[in-house]
């Protein structure tokens, strides 16, 4: 049985070893991550770890922060957090406990992010996330930050305009991933659609993991709906199914809430994919992205094979918004960050920005973006419009 | 190996060091970690319990699934007391299990095998695709009442502790002799008067209520529980536990979950290098021990006696 | 009438890949008794190989399209079959007949390859240009050229791997093993050479799914895997190590997947299948084809 001993003793020395890493850098602030970085979504987690590495390099290239007279360098840690709530809860744990984390700069996943915050609103530690739900946020969730747009600020101005590019619309299928995003947007998006006056004639639910979309496409394409709205489905999911409605003759407006990456979209679905709406897509290589965001995107192509999109360049807002508000809080005790953050002006890669959202939420934790929509044209994403939150305006304006 | 008795007495050292531990570490990281050991380690050791009578019983997972849920559903959405939540966690496994295992246990081998999985993935999209439970975000708010919430790792400890020491007390039974019986050859024992398809279902019964505490006590431990969490991998990398720490022995799942657990946090935070690492020590340990590092120990042991005497 | 032709056409598009996928696993399991949980992983290797190669031999080489998606098919056959080789002697030999000790090495092996997929390849959907351009019209139903080249040539690689396991020595001794190791063992029949071959010809399926399926849909590191579960499905119904049972089941849970899919949504046609598994084992345990053990 000394196998047991000798086994504890040999996980406690490679902890201490681990500690001993972060006890001999006594100036440098962990910033955490717990992203995907397995599976199907892991290109989001590796997107987001880089696009965290590059935001890391720059303020430290820039002399770090400094705060209360003390000069912290940040790093990055990336955890895999398999999209699980378990996964998540581990994270939280070693995160904040063995590893000394004091902010984490992206999480991704609603059950990850939920399991998290029963640990990080607890310990106080700082928490910003791309979750989407409405039940992550509060006043009783302080210490919690959304990095991106939700439906709640996406889908309103989003739909809005493309009713006006489509007058005559009166028809819409909407098709979602049976996942936790899926399950959020759905019930926004069919009230939304109401709203404007667009009959929903189906609202059609796939597993994740669907490798063949002939049956549904061959179901939309009998309905002949005006629009197909594809929520929060995934690029390449959208792409399957729009060169399948291709091949049956469906001509019609196409709709990505979710849209993220056009090179996905349009690797798989070709000319399928000319004219779709996308409503959390950027385009950073266009001329109204900053010379910040084009320049991230050049090199995310060389690095990671794919640009950037809405949710990986997440992090670096996250970290830009951390680093100006320990700055503004002249301590890095995440109680005393927390509470200069919703009121804090800091320059993120779309430009000057702030917090806002009370109104919905109830808590300003909200991270103020503009909301872009873009079309596919020649396979590419070019953007249509680009409406800031009104919070945002009267921020810019101030 | 050691003679019996003496080994039982260093589990229970074992065991009571470990309560201890929880109790009095400081750092709830390492009492966290504790936890997650024993509760792999109850998981393996319940996979374990059902591959006695020769089956892989991958709906493990689905009863880890179903106490989970059931602490949750009782505590968050009905408010029953926690005590109560934390019994009907086991019963409500077992229940389910037994109707299980009356239907599907005809089945035998690689077809009971692939039924379990289906049933996993059956429950697990029926969370998902039901709005009363959360849907795929689950349920939110499992937290232990507050006079025992800073003792409840090391009550967690001390029942994932007593589940164990109670599966093998079954095993060590004249119940679990008539188990192994029907591994080896069911013709024998139903000769014999025995019925086996009804000693089956109670096998399945007793890992499943073993399982279904863990459930239980995972949802407090973690606060947040969802649909992911209860895919049929949970018993894949239990049945990883059991092979590596070795089949042979009921001490093998509970060392194989350790160490695995432990190479798990090791390689926590080297970013997309930690599946290929603990692929890696999954695919080495079975190929250079296949009795596991228990049958390893063994090995060990009688050649050193061998070559004293 | 037109609905039901299009129905068909869907049904025998998803059943082809489909069924070449779960041939390759119900032939590893006939001979070597173990479920490889990592098979999905030939499959992306083959499709991942053709994403690198065809830009490379139509860019660099200048070789037309064509010709370069026939060379990427080439290679990407040849690094499975050597990939599978390696597996096999390397690791899944010593647990033959081992059905949870295969089972966990499979799983190990699944964790690594993936990972190192992940490592060269990024996270990001990779795809080649259409072979076959254009779409074609056949009783009303519609399909792609590519779809159709598809159907084409996975019958005539089952029919085929029918063939060998019919009519050739090798067959013989792919059949015998399965039925009775031991047996085939006395009669002389070298049981490690042929399960090397069953693994390796499993492999190649695989790979040749792979190969058919990268210019249709986007290649990721888990697209292989996405395959397995439906591909588990479809063995238990034909019978686990039954070759037309593998046929027989693809085509089934594609006529669920389709007609559900169609009726209903695709949702609730993937919990359909696999409730519609469960009863079905429930009444004939050993699947349509299979031998009672």
């Amino acid at each position: 049985m000394d196998t047991v001993n000798s086994v504890r003793l040999l996980g406690a020395a490679a902890l201490s070893l681990l500690l001993a890493q972060g006890a001999q850098a006594q100036e440098t602030l962990k910033l955490g991550l717990s992203v995907p970085l397995s599976g199907a979504a892991a290109t989001w987690g590796l997107g987001m770890e880089w696009a965290a590495e590059q935001a890391v390099e720059r303020v430290n290239a820039e002399g770090g922060v400094t705060a209360n007279g003390k000069t912290y360098m940040f790093d990055v840690v990336a955890y895999d957090n398999k999209y699980s709530a378990t996964e998540g809860a581990r994270n939280a744990q070693t995160m904040l406990n063995r590893d000394g984390v004091k902010f984490i700069a992206g999480a991704i996943g609603t059950a990850p992010v939920r399991a998290m915050q029963a640990l990080t609103e607890r310990n106080g530690v700082i928490l910003f996330s791309t979750a989407w739900g409405k039940s992550v946020k509060g006043p009783e969730y302080p210490y919690t930050f959304t990095q991106m747009n939700t439906p709640f600020e996406i889908l309103e101005p989003f739909y809005t305009f493309i009713k006006k590019q489509h007058p005559d619309l009166a028809t819409a299928v909407l098709i979602s991933p049976n996942d936790a995003t899926g399950q959020e947007l759905e019930p926004v998006a069919v009230e939304t659609w109401k709203g404007l006056g667009v009959e929903m004639l189906a609202s059609d639910w796939y597993e994740r993991g669907t490798t063949e979309f002939q049956p549904i496409a061959t179901k939309i394409a009998s309905l002949n709906p005006d629009l197909v709205d594809f929520s929060a489905a995934p690029p390449t999911d959208v792409g399957s199914i729009l060169k399948e409605l291709d091949v049956l003759g469906w001509d019609g407006v196409k709709v990505m809430s979710a849209g993220t990456s056009v090179d996905a979209l349009t690797a798989v679905a070709g000319e399928a994919a000319e004219g779709a709406y996308l409503g959390a897509s950027a385009d950073f290589d266009s001329e109204t992205a900053t010379d910040v965001q084009r320049e991230l995107n050049a090199n995310a192509r060389k690095a990671l094979g794919e640009p950037l999109n809405g949710i990986t360049i997440s992090s670096y807002d996250a970290i830009m918004a951390l680093r100006a508000a320990i700055l503004a809080a002249d301590s890095v005790d995440p109680t005393k960050v927390k509470d200069v953050l919703p009121s804090v002006r800091f320059e993120s890669s779309y430009g000057p920005s702030g917090f806002g959202g009370e109104a919905v939420y109830g808590y300003p934790q909200q991270m103020l973006i503009p909301v872009i929509v873009t079309q596919v044209e020649n396979g590419k994403a070019v953007e249509l419009t680009r409406n800031n939150p009104a919070e945002l305006e009267a921020l810019l304006n101030d | 190996m050691l003679n019996r008795s003496s080994g039982v007495w260093i589990c229970v050292a074992l065991a009571i060091g470990a309560v201890l531990f929880a109790l009095l570490a400081t750092n709830p990281y390492y009492t966290s970690l504790v936890v997650w050991i024993l509760t792999n380690a109850v998981l393996a050791s319940a996979l374990r319990f059902v591959l006695q009578i020769g089956e892989l019983n991958i709906a493990t997972a689905a009863f880890f699934g179903i106490g989970a849920y059931t602490a949750a559903i009782t505590a968050v959405l009905f408010g029953w007391p926690f005590w109560l939540t934390l019994v009907l966690a086991p019963l409500v496994a077992a229940t389910l299990s037994a109707l299980f295992g009356w239907v599907t246990l005809r089945a035998k081998g690689p077809y009971f095998l692939l039924i379990s999985f289906a049933v996993t993935e059956v429950i697990r999209l029926i969370y998902t695709q039901t709005n009363a439970i959360g849907g795929n975000s689950g349920l939110v708010g499992m937290f232990p009442p507050m006079a025992i919430d800073a003792y409840y790792p090391a009550l967690a400890v001390a029942l994932l502790a007593a589940t164990l020491f109670a599966l093998y007390g079954v095993e060590r039974s004249d119940l679990g002799r008539m188990f192994m019986a029907i591994k080896n050859n069911d013709a024998i024992p139903r000769s014999v008067g025995l019925n086996v398809v009804f000693l089956k279902v109670l096998c399945v019964v007793i890992a499943a209520a073993a399982v279904g505490l863990a459930g239980g006590l995972h949802a407090y431990a973690n606060n947040v529980i969802a649909p992911a969490d209860f895919t049929y991998f949970v018993a894949i990398l239990a049945l990883a536990y059991v092979k590596i720490g070795g089949e042979g022995h009921p001490f093998g799942p509970v060392l194989g979950a350790a160490v695995l657990t432990l190479v798990g946090q090791w390689v926590a935070g080297i970013s997309a290098w930690e599946n290929i690492f603990y692929g890696a020590v999954i695919v080495a340990t079975v190929l250079a021990f296949p009795g596991g590092l228990v049958g390893l120990a063994t090995r060990a042991r009688s050649l050193v006696i061998r070559s004293g005497q | 009438m037109e609905l039901f032709v299009q129905l068909l056409a869907n049904t025998l598009q998803i059943g082809s890949v489909y069924v070449l996928f779960a041939l390759g696993l119900t032939l590893i399991f006939g001979v070597m008794k173990i479920i490889n949980f990592a098979h999905g992983a030939f499959y992306t290797a083959a499709a991942l190989i053709v994403t690198s190669v065809v830009p490379f031999a139509t860019a660099t080489l200048g070789l037309p399209l064509w010709a370069g998606y026939l060379l990427a098919a080439i290679a990407a056959i040849a690094v499975v079959l050597c990939l599978g080789a390696l597996v096999y002697s390397l690791g899944f030999q010593y647990v033959l007949k081992d059905l949870n000790g295969s089972f966990i090495l499979s799983i190990g092996l699944l964790l690594v390859l993936n990972g190192a997929y992940l490592a060269i390849y990024g996270g990001a959907p990779r795809s080649v240009p259409q072979i076959l351009p254009g779409t074609i019209s056949i009783f009303g139903a519609t399909l792609t050229a590519q779809r159709l080249a598809l159907v084409i040539v996975a019958a005539i690689v089952t029919g085929g791997l029918y063939l060998l396991i019919e009519r050739t020595r090798l067959g013989l001794a792919l059949r015998a093993v399965a039925q009775d190791q031991e047996a085939a063992m006395l009669q002389g029949m070298p049981y490690r050479r042929v399960a090397l071959y069953g693994f390796m010809i499993g492999a190649g399926l695989a790979a040749c799914a792979g190969v058919l399926m990268a210019p249709i849909n986007a290649v990721t590191p888990v697209s292989g895997d996405e395959f397995l579960i439906k591909a588990f499905i479809i063995i238990i119904i034909g019978g686990l190590g039954s070759v037309a049972g593998a046929i027989v089941g693809g085509l089934f849970i594609a006529v669920v997947e389709s007609v559900g899919g169609y009726f209903f949504d695709p949702s609730t046609a993937t919990l359909a299948m696999f409730i519609l598994v469960i009863v079905f084992l429930l009444v004939r345990p050993q699947g349509i084809l299979g031998n009672a053990e």
